[in-house]
């Protein structure tokens, strides 16, 4: 008999995330964990300057030792491309740190000692690294193109914002940077790579499997077919990872040696070659009529991308979003422009541009509350844009899908509950006691501070998911995209058991290889759980069809009509049942395949959330303490609230760096980072985690599965202003420049004096 | 490199080894390397992240920073010598319950690291945790759930 009493409700809970057994055992098995028999460890040489041509390289010495199998250079590696504007390597580099060669040797030790002996001839050129030099006319160009990507900025405008100035009673404006903030992932990019004389295998640590594919088979001029890209567990991207010439450089080594080849950057190069956060460089202004209507926003940011362009266009469009869609208003323009400098690379890191963005934004908004005379909560919730959007005439065809960050009014949200948020997190923080709890005289001053957010994210690129019945009786779940380690498998599984009717267990989530997974996008933008949860949603439904309708034939049953799906098998009303196992080996492969467009012709899917803290900043030290961290998100039905409120509270913690403690210091007389490494690159600790509240709206979102939007970024755009607000209202400084480092701190209150 | 070998005997998790190892080895490259024990991580290889956390003759050492010829004679315990067989030790249980780990490249570090803590039999307060643990990094900064999960495991004093 089938057991009609079991029914799985795993949506909503905390399921244990999939992965965590392994992990903590040890075994779980992360790229530079892995090694094959007669594997070569590669080297790479780094450029000691920040521009220069290459003129020669003599790698003879090096080649002469016994342990070295192979040198690459960019005088041997061919023409192909990585990215537009990044070839395997180049006889130009652009950075300290910059790749210019790379060696096959029988261990780490020997490959180091060869490093030594390639002998580089350097024509070595002027070089600009800070967005100011760059621009200068007359400076070298980092780029044929110029120093100036695409020539210009980004314009996105809705109304005309000088009528919205004119307009205004008041106009407030200001100017923020912020600096070049790295991931830092704990497991440092690493690549082994096994070239069999057709076939290539790529192991490395990717949020996207078949784009990096895609990418390998572009750069070595391979056919992809010929290529299997694999994705063991992930030590974290954040967001970062992916793109650095680390996996190609150990593709070409193992083709041109026929052995394996493992290429592991050590801590150094990985902050140096691998992703950093855009530093940026906003002057943001604001105009607002006595009673507090917000008439106009009009925000110019400058970013630093380094000297590769990365994600670059997809980071200066989202920090945009902000001032063109957090305040109801109907005139906005955000110009965004990218410049090369000659530093490590900026590229995709958690929340692209949207911590920069609302740092000045949200900055800006106590500004300006403090301006009219009101309270800075009260001036958010008189101006946060509502469930209807923005003003305006909706210029997206109605047949089309909108886009998460459109700059047109008009258009309503599938969901939006930021007033709850801000609601919600005032009562938890003591909004209402803000005024008793400063602290005028002494040491230790008290303050409240508070922001708000808005943030794309949800739908993504076309996702597919393809699901069977297992002769065992149990399920598979066939996906493409990768858990970076942020728990999307979990959640994504989840989701599959609930619609199909089965427990989670039951369900094998096979992901992390490109030779049996279908297409899926990378793991970016907070769109997994959305677009890969929406897939495995429909996969899951179109199964659970297919299973009634053979166990409507198995059964013996005319039609499928009260069939239904319990965690044991398959169930008719009047008691008649098949387990899975059985269906299984009756009915033969049951099987689903499905592909969706996450999206919605009629809504802007986005997410929302405020931040509040109180702090107590110590004017003797400069240092800031967080007494109590409270954060409001609406990121539409959460699935598991544990793992959902360890990705907020983690996503804030390390916002505490970008707040207080990290940046890549520069030398600008010789264009060398000075503190690559941990010891010099302060991270927050287990020692200064605060208290945080993790509070989620109640909203459930018509447009995601299960109503669900995003939420792996999301925590990490308020943390900056939301200090920076605090700061002000305990001191009476405040700060345009991240981080606030107890010297700056102090310098800060000085100039009050 | 056979020219820069040393023969040494040690034990780890209880089994005797006795190699012939390259003198530049540390501890971390001998357990990654000649006993395939890739628990431990090189987050840094500089001693400044805790990824490679094991216990040394009873104390959580960074095993990047022990050279391979010093551990002669030695007992090593790591991540893999915790659990016996489908057995998990009280903090792998924690941490599974608590959602102490996320991307998990930390997370054997974290848990060698409050291994002395939970072996010293008595009770601790949170600040000890934190302070035990101040040299371990998380970049997804799970710091919460990771004192959770020690807390879980060994228990803190009733007035912390």
């Amino acid at each position: 008999m089938v057991d009609q009493n079991i029914h799985s409700s795993s949506v909503g809970t905390s399921f244990q995330r999939t992965d965590l057994k392994d992990k903590v055992l040890g075994i779980a098995k992360y790229t530079a964990d892995l090694s094959l028999p007669n594997m070569l460890h590669a080297r790479v040489l780094r450029s000691p300057h920040p521009h220069a041509n290459i003129l020669s390289i003599d790698v003879q010495p090096a080649l002469k030792m016994a342990g070295v199998h192979d040198i690459l250079t960019p005088f041997n590696v061919g023409v192909g491309k990585i990215a537009p504007d990044v070839p395997i390597l180049d006889t130009k580099v652009r950075f300290v740190g910059d790749e210019v060669a790379a060696i096959a040797a029988v261990n780490l030790y020997e490959a180091d000692t060869a490093l030594d002996l390639i002998k580089v001839s350097y024509d070595v050129l002027p070089f600009s690294t800070n967005i100011d030099t760059s621009l200068e006319m007359g400076n070298p160009k980092i780029h044929a193109q110029g120093n100036i990507v695409n020539g210009g900025p980004i314009v996105e405008a809705r109304g005309n914002v000088e009528e919205g100035f004119g307009q205004a009673d008041y106009i407030v404006e200001d100017s923020f940077t912020t600096p070049d903030h790295h991931p830092a992932s704990l497991e440092p990019r690493a690549a082994l790579a096994s070239w069999d004389g057709t076939r290539l295998t790529m192991w490395k640590p990717s949020r996207g499997i078949h784009a990096d594919k895609a990418i390998l088979a572009a750069a070595l001029d391979v056919n992809p077919n010929n290529i299997s890209v694999i994705g063991p567990v992930m030590g974290a991207g954040y967001g970062s990872k992916d793109e650095t010439r680390t996996s190609i450089l150990a593709a070409l080594l193992s083709m041109r040696t026929g052995r394996p080849v493992k290429l592991e950057l050590n801590r150094e190069e990985e902050f140096l070659a691998g992703r950093r956060r855009h530093s940026t460089s906003t002057k943001i202004k604001m105009g607002v009529k006595k009673d507090g209507t917000v008439t106009a926003v009009h925000v110019k940011t400058v970013m630093d991308t380094g000297a590769y362009l990365s994600s670059g266009p997809g980071v200066v469009r989202r920090a945009g979003q902000g001032a063109l869609y957090l305040y109801r208003c109907p005139n906005v323009k955000y110009e965004g422009q990218i410049v090369y400098t000659n530093t490590p690379t900026a590229g995709s890191y958690r929340a692209l541009g949207a911590p920069q963005g609302h740092f000045a934004l949200e900055s800006l908004s106590d500004q300006i509350a403090e301006k009219l005379n009101m309270d800075p909560l009260k001036f958010r919730l008189m101006n946060h844009v509502g469930p209807e959007g923005q003003p305006g005439e909706r210029a997206t065809p109605k047949n089309q899908i909108i886009d998460t960050q459109p700059v047109e009014g008009g258009v309503p949200f599938s969901s939006n509950e930021l007033r709850q948020c801000l609601i919600l997190g005032a009562d938890a923080i003591g909004w209402d006691k803000r005024d008793q709890i400063t602290t005028p005289t002494g040491p230790i001053r008290r303050g409240i501070g508070m922001s708000m957010f808005i943030y794309r994210g949800g739908p993504g690129g076309q996702s597919n998911a393809e699901m069977s019945l297992d002769k065992d009786g149990c399920f598979t779940l066939n996906v493409g995209f990768m858990d970076v380690g942020e728990g999307s498998s979990t959640v994504v599984l989840q989701m599959a058991a609930d619609t199909l009717g089965v427990l989670p267990q039951m369900i094998r989530l096979n992901s992390g290889n490109t030779d049996n997974t279908p297409q899926s996008p990378m793991t970016a933008g907070s769109t997994l759980t959305f677009s890969a949860g929406q897939a495995a949603v429909r996969a899951a439904s179109q199964l659970a069809s297919v299973v009634i309708e053979a166990a409507s034939e198995a059964i013996g049953l005319t039609d499928a009509e009260g069939l239904y799906i319990t965690p044991d098998g398959v169930c008719s009303m009047s008691g008649d049942g098949v387990k899975f196992a059985d269906l299984a080996n009756k009915s033969g492969l049951l099987k689903a395949a499905v592909s969706v467009t996450p999206g919605s012709k009629n809504y802007i899917v986005n997410s929302f959330g405020a931040h509040f803290a109180e702090i107590e900043v110590d004017i003797e030290t400069g240092y800031v303490k967080i007494i109590k961290y409270v954060a409001v998100h609406d990121s539409g039905r959460i699935i598991n609230p544990k793992m959902a409120e360890g990705q907020v509270r983690g996503g804030i913690s390390q916002m505490m760096g970008f707040t207080f403690l990290e940046d890549m210091e520069i030398d600008h007389s010789s264009g060398v980072t000075l503190n690559a490494s941990f010891l010099e690159h302060k991270s927050p600790t287990i020692m200064e985690y605060p208290e945080i509240e993790v509070i989620f709206t109640d909203s459930i979102d018509p447009v995601g599965p299960f109503g669900a939007k995003s939420l792996g970024e999301t925590p990490c755009i308020a943390p900056a202003p939301t200090i920076a607000n605090a700061l002000y209202h305990a001191t009476g400084v405040r700060l345009n420049h991240l981080p606030f480092t107890p010297d700056s701190v102090l310098t800060a209150l000085k100039r009050l004096r | 490199m056979e020219n820069h070998a040393t023969k040494i005997t040690f034990k780890v998790n209880g089994e005797q080894h006795t190699l012939d190892i390259d003198n530049r080895f540390t501890l971390l490259d001998i357990l990654r390397d000649r006993l395939n024990l890739t628990g431990a991580k090189k987050g840094c290889d500089l001693g400044e992240c805790g990824a490679c956390t094991v216990i040394l003759d009873g104390k959580a050492v960074n095993s990047c920073q022990i050279l391979g010829v010093k551990i002669t004679s030695s007992e090593i315990k790591t991540i893999e010598g915790l659990s016996q067989g489908d057995m998990l030790h009280p903090l792998q249980i924690s941490f599974i319950e608590n959602d102490g780990g996320q991307c998990g490249y930390c997370t054997p570090g974290f848990i060698m690291g409050a291994y002395p803590l939970f072996e010293s039999k008595t009770n601790v307060s949170v600040e000890e945790i934190r302070l035990a643990l101040a040299g371990n990094l998380c970049r997804c900064n799970a710091y919460g759930a990771i004192i959770d999960s020690v807390v879980g495991a060994i228990g803190i004093k009733v007035d912390g």
